[in-house]
């Protein structure tokens, strides 16, 4: 029922900040979108998932040390922001809390900021973007990470939303 | 989101049940109730049923109705939409992620840094740094701002501007279009058609900010351009975003000729009307938000809604409206948030611009390369030596002393300190390289 509702509201209604052609979000498949969070929660203990996400577009990926983690923006942000024309990096040390920002983006005039998902400390932020900010258009889930810290406390990783639930969630938007 | 305030939910409910329960059984106590004393604002605003606002306001520094807007962006509900209308003192306003050195006459506006200099004299303009992206933009009191806040969800680029646009159709000035910078343009007649408004954004998890300027009668509308052109547009070379420049012109430009006079208030009603149109607000809240005095400092609320003149220059005591003015004012808001940046008399690997000829009275080997980050110099090369060697050892001495030195902090004073002691030059070319170099970071060369 939901979903058949969800189907028929309109496309504009659902997108960040700008109009996006349907095809673009039709070919956000779960595995093409997410494909590192099928693989590697395998290989990860039953209670730690790897990447996980927030409803203001951020994903979290844990290290294999469980104790560090990179952040970024999701596909679909990076997407509805268009063109990133400056990223805001953190600095080394910076002490971030949940939900406060461990960095900003700025596109097509429009600045945003990015909120740490869980609480840390900055370990440093990708140098790459200091150079080449459209970075983050090409690579958003990957190589264009934001910031990388270590992670106060792992659990606090479990309360985010799962690859299926921020599908969902944006879904709904 | 916190609470604003501890208590104030109690406050907000005794005020609020004369104005929706009996709003069907006594008109007359209904519209005496109805309105507030603006101190007010800040519980009204983030009130939850408040889902439509509209407030002018009766201050015109930029600080303030910054941070008004900022505060609403913040706290009111997530649903609600907001049409904020205000007017500033001149000021130069640059985007958060904008160099002042490469995108305004520093010396020309109110800087912080110098108290004497000339942009401190009373007609000149501020120089503000603002929370939301994009380019430089000059204000004064020909220019009207319009800010929107929504939900982000049904939020495009162009749907504030287009409304304005709405407006601007409706009081006759009917070549007015959206551009595809998210700007308004009007057709004079010219081949290019001239920017009257630009716009730009702040999108946080829920919301949406639009504001845009609106130049509708600037008595400066010839000489803006002139403190938006920096003499160190040739040497420096930055990361972040720079500014778009345009030609631009006045809206009451097409009406010289008109029978009908132009006039700002008629815009301000046309632009709420519209608003009002676009969001479905109540009718009452319209008529209210039209009769709204800038000069009265009153609020008026029904049940979904609140209207009025907002603007008390310490923030009504609201906390959250206090930071953002202090935030804003802030030497490091507005000059350590600056992304890094080189300046540099000669080409660069990152900067390979033919540079412009050195002043005649400066020896022409002088070498001057600095790079910023956060405002502060982490790297420098200044010398005046020929030789090498030589010139590498001046280079050295000098950025021992400047090395960590914040930009905005050095004074033409403190420029010549540093060459003194360490290039070990005569006095005259010390002089003038003083000179050279404070003139392009805009500081005050006369004395």
């Amino acid at each position: 029922m939901s979903a058949v509702a969800r189907s028929i509201r309109p496309f504009a209604s659902r997108v960040l900040s700008q109009k996006l052609p349907l095809v673009g979000v039709r070919t956000v498949s779960p595995a093409a979108g997410f494909p590192r969070v099928s693989v590697r929660s395998f290989s990860q203990s039953p209670f730690l998932e790897v990447k996980k996400y927030t409803e203001s577009h951020e994903w979290i990926e844990l290290a294999d040390d469980g104790k560090t983690a990179k952040i970024g923006i999701t596909e679909y942000a990076a997407k509805s922001l268009g063109d990133v024309v400056f990223v805001e990096l953190p600095e080394k040390d910076l002490e971030v809390v949940a939900g406060e920002a461990v960095g900003a983006v700025e596109s097509v005039k429009s600045a945003s900021d990015v909120l740490s998902p869980v609480s840390g400390k900055v370990i440093r932020g990708n140098k790459i973007l200091d150079d080449k900010a459209k970075f983050i258009n090409e690579s958003p889930e990957a190589e264009a990470w934001i910031a990388e810290i270590d992670v106060n406390d792992p659990a606090e990783l479990d309360s985010l939303l799962d690859a299926k639930a921020y599908k969902e969630s944006i879904a709904e938007e | 989101m916190r609470p604003l305030r501890q208590g104030s939910s109690c406050l907000l409910s005794s005020l609020q049940t004369p104005v929706w329960s009996s709003r069907a059984f006594h008109p007359v106590f209904v519209r005496y109730n109805s309105s507030f004393s603006s101190d007010q604002f800040a519980q009204l605003a983030s009130r939850e049923s408040s889902k439509h606002q509209i407030y002018q306001s009766f201050s015109t520094d930029p600080y303030v109705n910054l941070s008004i807007e900022h505060f609403l962006l913040e706290h009111a509900p997530s649903d609600s939409n907001i049409l904020f209308l205000y007017i500033n003192q001149p000021c130069v306003v640059i985007g958060r992620n904008q160099n002042p050195w490469l995108e305004t006459n520093l010396l020309a506006l109110q800087n912080d840094r110098e108290p004497n200099a000339p942009g401190n004299r009373d007609n000149s303009a501020l120089f503000v740094r603002r929370r939301s992206g994009g380019g430089a933009v000059y204000h004064d009191e020909g220019n009207l701002n319009y800010s929107v806040i929504s939900p982000r969800t049904a939020f495009t680029r162009n749907k504030h501007a287009e409304m304005v646009v709405r407006a601007l159709h409706r009081i006759g000035a009917t070549t007015t279009s959206v551009n595809d910078r998210h700007d308004i343009v009007m057709s004079t007649g010219q081949a290019q058609p001239r920017k009257i408004s630009g716009s730009a954004f702040k999108l946080t998890r829920h919301r949406a900010l639009h504001h845009g300027t609106c130049l509708l009668d600037s008595p400066n509308i010839n000489r803006l351009g002139s403190f938006l052109r920096s003499p160190a547009r040739d040497y420096i070379k930055a990361k972040g975003v720079e500014s778009v420049r345009s030609p631009v012109a006045n809206v009451s430009s097409v009406f010289e000729d008109a029978m009908m006079p132009f006039s700002t208030d008629q815009v301000i009603a046309r632009v709420v009307e519209e608003f009002a149109r676009m969001y479905q607000v109540d009718a009452d809240a319209v008529r209210r938000a039209q009769r709204a005095h800038t000069l009265e400092p009153e609020l008026y609320a029904g049940g979904t809604w609140v209207v009025g003149a907002v603007g008390e220059r310490h923030g009504y005591g609201e906390p959250a409206v206090k930071k953002g003015i202090d935030e804003l004012t802030s030497l490091e808001w507005k000059y350590t948030q600056t992304p890094q940046f080189t300046f540099s008399t000669y080409p660069t690997e990152d900067d390979p611009r033919e540079r412009p000829i050195l002043p005649s009275s400066l020896p022409p080997s002088t070498r001057v390369f600095l790079r910023l980050k956060h405002g502060a110099i982490i790297e420098s090369h200044i010398s005046t030596a020929d030789d090498t060697s030589v010139a590498t050892e001046q280079a050295a001495r000098v950025h021992q002393v400047l090395n960590g030195r914040k930009l905005h902090e050095m004074s033409l004073p403190q420029w010549r300190a540093v060459l003194l002691n360490q290039l070990k030059v005569e006095g005259n070319v010390l002089e003038e390289l003083a000179k050279f170099i404070g003139g392009k970071l805009g500081l005050d060369t006369r004395s």
